[in-house]
């Protein structure tokens, strides 16, 4: 048992930490790259300060709390704060990075890791059932909707559990492996879901950019397919 | 409401499969290969690719959007959902134009595009008005105007596109008048010269329409319906040129006197090459700037487009509501605060309002001269369609659609406000409006707002507006 956890803490891990940031940096950067290929001088008619005033409002989304949206949005809000502060800055991952990447990040105390995964935790469920039992919202999601939130629900609650014996049902080993193997899988795919958004959400936002259209482009469309002499 | 519904089986029927609107030889075949041509020609030649890619990649399917889409709210119908919607399009790009989406149909779900979903994307991307009021609330960003006018755009290259907006359009680009409205040049001038006579009744000056004067500041542009249907609206234009001492500084061009642009709702090749001769005129004229007329979408797509498509040949664009709104703030014009005592309200055209570039300024000049004006709530850039955006209004068959669904928010706010008069700076607006306000019976008239200023401008040389009152209520009285 000690081999496996050993196995997919280190080669493992490394596989797919690497996966998630390189892939997560194509992204990046064939959205940067088409920015600035294919957008060029149209750039500057972009209003970008209203751009990155809209963006930054959504970080205290308080305003954003419209009637119909309440339990999902806060729900969606809390599980973002956790999601992102619980695998970087608990304890025991700030001694893990340490040691895998020598960099030092600050720790979040005891109390409020645990009460962030349990709050993470909590709105895991939330999210989920209002994916079940919210008609709009069932007929939306696919299988992947549940899917992905279950895995990231597994990570969560495995390493929650191994870090408290008193409530852990399996042996810590077993569950540290739940833990570590789950997180790996959940990093690997990141770049390859709608997780992806995670680095997209600056492009998502820039939606005005995309309204800067291509000159030329729809007489080369219209060529390419009802040749030179094309009518309306 | 009969014969709309009959209007819709027959557009049915004429269109070979279940949609609200009449498409141009509606029958065609191997709608999936030609809607997956005109896409792939589409992500070759222009810039969406990274659009597609990131909204694929990132759309989280989170259903927020529903509270925001005024056509869900009523219709209930999951297909409204924008993310639905959305989701259609964005599916056909990753299994057809990625390598992920190539390899999971070789191994797990093998979905292809076939002819119904083509349809159901026919449908679906004109039950949106493109209001882009979803775009506020999702906390992604996700822009659906974007997404719907592209859907409308690869089926209109596939030959998939109603026939409203099909005709006017051809006729703009490719026809003889170069309007939307296919009036001829002399039918035109004519329409002007008794514009002036109007004028000259009710105003008491005399004027003569500048047309094709060159080397003039402002050359103007309107919806050529304004010609038309909606002369006070002009009449309310041509009176605040007049008032302000700018008579000698404007034209208007009689080989292209038409704002309208449909390209806007549904197809980058027709939107650019109308942009181009909106371009060209105010070249051929040597003007200096470009006025545009009270319309959203015709506002917004000069706007908006001129900069994109004109790079360096690219004039300044003023709306006529920011022009008014400076002539009044440097003491120019004179609106007179006694003349209307209803209630008035104000609808914000989406073209306009929702990227808050004109939001304030009618409000200014409103507030101006009336003693009673209520908002709607929501208003602003928050405010909810006519229910006639993207071009539907332009397509009577869809008027069940309109008035029953789309517009029913509408309906409802504008009834909330009490209000006497709507004013809506827009000429699609107007036109949905006045169908809303008759179907829903809604104690109000719908003007748009220069058709206001009219009644209240005081004339230099000419009526006061307190004079040409007071002739209106000794007529009504008799």
């Amino acid at each position: 048992m000690e081999s496996w956890i050993n196995f997919a803490k280190g080669p493992l891990f490394s596989v797919a930490l690497l996966t998630m940031v390189l892939g997560l940096a194509r992204h990046v950067l064939l959205q940067t790259h088409a920015l600035v290929t294919r957008k060029r001088r149209r750039l500057w008619l972009v209003p970008w300060r209203r751009v990155a005033a809209e963006s930054l409002g959504w970080a205290v989304p308080i305003r954003h709390l419209i009637p119909g949206t309440i339990v999902i949005s806060a729900a969606s809000f809390l599980f973002h704060v956790g999601a992102v502060l619980v695998p970087l800055f608990l304890s025991d991952h700030v001694r893990m990075w340490e040691a895998f990447l020598g960099v030092s990040l600050p720790a979040l105390g005891r109390n409020a890791s645990d009460l962030m995964t349990l709050t993470t935790l909590g709105c895991i469920v939330v999210l989920l059932s209002y994916r079940v039992v919210i008609r709009r919202s069932r007929e939306l999601s696919r299988p992947s909707d549940y899917v992905l939130l279950v895995m990231i629900l597994l990570p969560f609650l495995s390493g929650y559990l191994a870090g408290h014996p008193g409530v852990n049902p399996l042996p810590w080993q077993t569950m540290m492996l739940i833990h570590v193997l789950s997180a790996d899988v959940l990093m690997f795919i990141v770049p390859f879901t709608k997780l992806a958004h995670m680095v997209l959400f600056p492009f998502d936002r820039m939606s005005v950019v995309h309204w800067q259209l291509r000159p030329g482009a729809g007489d080369r469309v219209a060529e390419a397919l009802y040749g030179k002499e094309a009518r309306v | 409401m009969g014969t709309s519904a009959a209007m819709k089986d027959e557009s049915s029927e004429s269109n070979g499969f279940s949609c609200q609107y009449y498409i141009e030889n509606g029958n065609i075949d191997n709608k999936a290969e030609r809607f997956l041509k005109a896409f792939a020609a589409i992500i070759q030649y222009g810039d969406y690719k990274s659009l597609l890619d990131s909204y694929c990649n990132s759309s989280a399917k989170c259903s927020r959007c529903v509270v925001t889409c005024p056509i869900y709210q009523v219709s209930q119908d999951p297909k409204d959902i924008p993310c639905y919607r959305a989701g259609l399009l964005l599916d056909t790009y990753k299994r057809h134009f990625t390598i992920g989406g190539w390899l999971k149909s070789r191994v797990a779900t093998p979905w292809e595009l076939t002819d119904e979903t083509v349809e159901e994307m026919a449908e679906l991307f004109y039950r949106c008005t493109a209001c882009r009021r979803c775009s506020l609330e999702c906390p992604l960003g996700l822009d659906h105007g974007l997404i719907t006018r592209l859907g409308r755009y690869i089926l209109s290259m596939a030959g998939i596109a109603p026939k409203a907006l099909q005709v006017s359009v051809r006729e703009q680009l490719e026809g003889e008048t170069h309007n939307t409205s296919k009036i001829p040049r002399p039918a035109f001038v004519d329409n002007v010269e008794f514009l002036a006579e109007e004028i000259e009744e009710n105003l008491g000056v005399k004027l003569t329409f500048p047309i094709d004067e060159p080397d003039r500041e402002y050359v103007f542009f309107c919806a050529v319906s304004d010609y038309l249907m909606e002369p006070d609206t002009l009449m309310g234009n041509a009176a605040v040129l007049y008032a302000a001492g700018d008579w000698d500084r404007w034209t208007i061009g009689s080989g292209n006197f038409d704002a309208i642009n449909y390209g806007l709702f549904y197809n980058d090749w027709h939107l650019e090459r109308i942009i181009r001769r909106l371009i060209g005129e105010v070249q051929r004229l040597r003007g200096g700037s470009i006025l545009i007329g009270e319309c959203g979408h015709a506002s917004r797509t000069a706007h908006d487009f001129v900069p994109v498509f004109g790079d360096k040949e690219a004039f300044p664009v003023k709306s006529f509501i920011e022009y008014t709104l400076e002539c009044l703030e440097k003491g120019k014009i004179r609106l007179d605060p006694d003349i209307v005592s209803e209630r008035v309200t104000y609808h914000d055209p989406c073209n306009i309002a929702r990227s808050k570039w004109i939001v304030e300024q009618p409000r200014q000049i409103l507030k101006s001269f009336v003693k009673d004006f209520v908002e709607m709530t929501p208003g602003g850039h928050r405010n909810y369609c006519c229910g006639g955006g993207g071009g539907l209004v332009s397509m009577d068959e869809t008027h069940e659609f309109r008035m029953t669904i789309a517009g029913q928010v509408k309906a409802d706010q504008i009834r909330d406000t009490g209000a006497d008069i709507v004013v809506a700076p827009c000429a699609n607006c107007k036109k949905q409006l006045k169908e809303l306000v008759e179907h829903h019976d809604l104690p109000c008239r719908v003007v748009g707002l220069h058709d206001l200023i009219l009644d209240v401008i005081d004339i230099p040389g000419g009526k006061t507006a307190r004079e040409r009152h007071a002739v209106k209520v000794c007529a009504l009285a008799s």
